[in-house]
């Protein structure tokens, strides 16, 4: 090269297009491949919110190998590319410590493909021995402020057809918070909304997961096979292994576990851009959506969790089986008794799964004491063992609707409606998540989470524009208590709403909660009793606040067709108003398809010793 | 919360902590150094990283000459004792499949694995105290005497 000669001929050749053009020259990079969205993706820039630049979403400098590299794409190509063909090996290299940057960029430079040793790399991927690559959401799970979105890791798949592989020996790939274990639930959603936690890369094997979220929370997985090609799966491979041990900062909102994932399939497969959907917030079930509308999914799984699997097991017997299932789980009836070893071998064998998956769930649950629970489950358990081939527990259905098939979590409502003799046009945005009246299929039924919820009316006899409520967030569970569970219903929520000062409706800001039980009337229908308390704090109000003990007994039915809320609130109001205020109230949603639902209410009340109704109709979109 | 936890863990995980059993029993080994099945459940709720630990510890040396299938076979059985418990007393189920897996028990010798756990259930598990580590030891005396499927326990 150095020699005039040679380099006349070299280009000669050069022009004559005979030669690669970049055979052992430093690297004559295209002045743009920096802003190639593959280079993008692979070190995680954004464009930044305010102005032109892009910034890495990486927070340690190790995960950048040019100075300037968090904020500038073409510096740290230009230090990556310097530091892969320079000279050298070992483990630290840049080869050995970024391999899908390697690759990508040999693609794209015609680089040489000289082959590198990178035995830490290598041993690790040859154990992860992974052909395919499996996106399993964890359904949420109301009582965790952490988990109540639903959450996604990804499942490294061996090779089917060898016989000495098993799903739950499968490694996985978790992105999560690093959130020290003494935080409470309270700080854990502070510091996750606002930053403060690390976000790391997890590998565990699958069983500890179906632990965690089957076995732990109560959660149902899905599994949802991609259709990645051994190529793309090498890559996502390579490029975990690059962010591995790098610090991402966690949000709950949009950098989240789903997102990371996402970030990781965009590598595999360039081009698919599943982070180009991500807006506002990345809730993992609506990102299990944008898998499918890529065509990503090849293939799905349910795995239900193990109260999923026990109250099936338990509805599956018959009555007086469930009886007898209850009396040994509580100690009335031995597991070897004369009346369970009457039965014939199927039943018994039935009844002693049952039980013992119950005790089990309970142990885990409601935290049985171990010197019952472990005698118990070891009794039955053994008794268990002396009966042979008996048919296996029913495995509960998989769900006709599937969680990525419910309804999208953005709402839009439009409506009309009258207030005592006002009418008014109201305008609902909500986004994010799930309304106890929207289409319940693909959600837990019974259980609501909203957030951010804006009303507003616009009232037509005098052109004013009112906001009615702003819901910060509003939780609601309605859990169904029976002789084997008993739950709690419980329901908390914080805002601003309208209330009624008997001259006026001032909008006020509220805290309000309650607690009590739901019990099944019949199919998909149940009937709760709540006792609550609200909190109202305004200027507006005699004494500055107010508050209300009170009791919401009420009816509610849930189906895919239609989902109704009616009963009687009562609230004695005890600090600045004095009045009571009774409230009879009916709801109905209408679902139609997966997109819309019609909805109407109407209320009826008795405050300051008036009567008042209110009715709405209207209609809801969801996207 | 957390102390709801290590409550379901104590409890389910059969009472592996910190017990101290002498000799070259396979479930003696694999605790050496390791504080217990508690901060292990724990590690994993709070989606900490533990998962390197987990590589390190199928592969590390545990100090005394045993075939590696058995070893693994041990840490599935102590994360996951109550499920291999339950489904060996009824003969069948993924966690006594993984078990075949780990120790590479062939298609056809399966059946005759799982029956041979379900017959001796009592055997396996003599009390509710039962533990991980002599549950395993107990499995690889059973397999040392069956003809069909002592070769996979052959260290």
């Amino acid at each position: 090269m150095r020699h005039p000669l040679h380099l006349a001929l070299y280009l000669a050749l050069t022009i004559a297009g005979l030669v690669p053009a970049l055979v052992n020259a430093a690297p004559d990079i295209p002045d743009d491949l920096h802003e190639d969205p593959a280079w993008l993706t692979l070190v995680h820039y954004q464009p930044e919110k305010f102005g032109s630049g892009y910034k890495g979403q990486a927070d340690d400098q190790g995960f950048y190998l040019s100075d300037q590299g968090k904020t500038s794409p073409r510096a740290e190509l230009q230090a990556t590319v310097d530091a892969i063909t320079a000279p050298g090996g070992g483990e630290d290299h840049a080869r050995c410590r970024f391999p899908a940057r390697d690759r990508w960029l040999r693609k794209q430079l015609d680089l040489p493909q000289t082959p590198i040793n990178c035995p830490d790399f290598e041993q690790w991927s040859e154990t992860l021995n992974t052909e395919t690559v499996t996106l399993v959401f964890a359904a949420s799970y109301l009582n965790s402020p952490s988990s109540m979105f639903g959450h996604t890791f990804l499942r490294l798949d061996p090779p089917q057809e060898d016989a000495e592989t098993n799903l739950l020996l499968a490694s996985t790939i978790s992105y999560a918070a690093d959130a020290a274990a003494h935080d409470s639930e309270i700080l854990f959603a502070y510091k996750g909304i606002f930053g403060g936690y690390p976000g790391i890369t997890t590998i565990q094997p699958y069983y500890e997961k179906i632990r965690l979220y089957s076995d732990i929370e109560h959660r149902d997985l899905w599994e949802y096979r991609l259709n990645l090609t051994p190529e793309e799966v090498d890559m996502l491979l390579a490029h975990t292994w690059e962010i591995r041990s790098h610090n991402f900062d966690y949000y709950f909102f949009d950098e989240n576990c789903a997102y990371r994932l996402l970030a990781l399939i965009d590598v595999a497969r360039p081009g698919t851009d599943l982070l180009g959907e991500v807006s506002t917030h990345a809730i993992p079930s609506d990102t299990v959506r944008w898998v499918f509308d890529k065509d990503l999914v090849s293939d799905v799984h349910y795995r239900p969790s193990a109260a999923t699997e026990v109250s099936y097991a338990i509805g599956q017997l018959p009555q007086d089986h469930q009886t007898l299932a209850a009396a040994i789980a509580n100690g009335y009836v031995k597991p070897d008794a004369q009346e369970v070893k009457a039965l014939p071998d199927a039943e018994r064998a039935r009844v002693l799964d049952t039980t013992y998956d119950y005790v089990r769930y309970k142990s885990e649950a409601d935290d049985w004491p171990r010197d019952i629970a472990a005698p118990l489950s070891y009794e039955l358990l053994r008794e268990r063992s002396e009966i042979d081939n008996a048919p296996t527990v029913p495995e509960p259905p998989t769900p006709r609707v599937r969680d990525d098939q419910g309804h999208d979590t953005f709402r839009a409502s439009i409506s009309g409606g009258q207030l005592g003799d006002r009418n008014f046009t109201e305008l609902t945005l909500r986004p994010a998540y799930h309304d106890i009246l929207d289409p319940p299929a693909g959600y837990r039924k019974g259980a609501q989470l909203q957030f951010l919820r804006l009303d507003a009316r616009l009232y037509m006899d005098n052109n004013e524009v009112q906001i009615e409520q702003l819901t910060g967030v509003e939780i609601r569970s309605l859990s169904p208590r029976d002789q084997f569970f008993s739950p709690l219903s419980w329901q908390v929520g914080f805002g601003g709403r309208r209330t009624d000062t008997e001259t006026d409706r001032v909008f006020t800001p509220y805290l309000d909660g309650g607690a009590g039980g739901s019990w099944w009337l019949a199919g998909g229908t149940r009937a709760f009793a709540i006792a609550t308390a609200d909190l109202e704090i305004d200027d507006d109000l005699r004494r500055g606040y107010d508050a209300a003990p009170g009791a919401d007994l009420g009816i509610l039915h849930q189906n895919n067709r239609f989902s109704l809320l009616g009963g009687v609130k009562t609230k004695a109001w005890i600090v600045s108003s004095q009045h009571r205020q009774d409230l009879a109230y009916l709801e109905a949603n209408w679902h139609i398809g997966r997109d819309f639902s019609l909805f109407g209410k109407f209320s009826r009340e008795d405050h300051y010793d008036r009567y008042r109704s209110e009715w709405q109709l209207g209609l809801h979109a969801y996207f | 919360m957390m102390k709801k936890l290590i409550a379901g863990a104590l409890l389910m995980g059969a009472s592996t902590l910190a017990f101290a059993q002498p000799g070259c029993g396979v479930g003696a080994m694999i605790w050496k150094g390791q504080s217990g099945i508690a901060p292990h459940v724990l590690a994993a709720t709070t989606n900490g990283t533990f998962g390197n630990q987990t590589f390190g510890m199928t592969t590390g040396t545990l100090g005394c000459q045993t075939n590696e299938s058995v070893r693994s076979m041990a840490m599935y059985m102590n994360s996951n004792i109550d499920k291999v418990a339950r489904d060996m007393s009824r003969g069948t189920g993924e966690n006594l499949d993984t078990l075949a897996v780990l120790l590479g028990v062939d298609e056809a010798d399966r059946e005759s694995f799982r029956t041979l756990l379900h017959d001796n259930f009592a055997t396996i598990f003599p009390t509710s105290e039962t533990t991980s580590g002599e549950a395993v030891d107990s499995i690889v005396a059973l397999l040392e005497q069956d003809k069909n499927l002592s070769k996979y326990i052959a260290a």
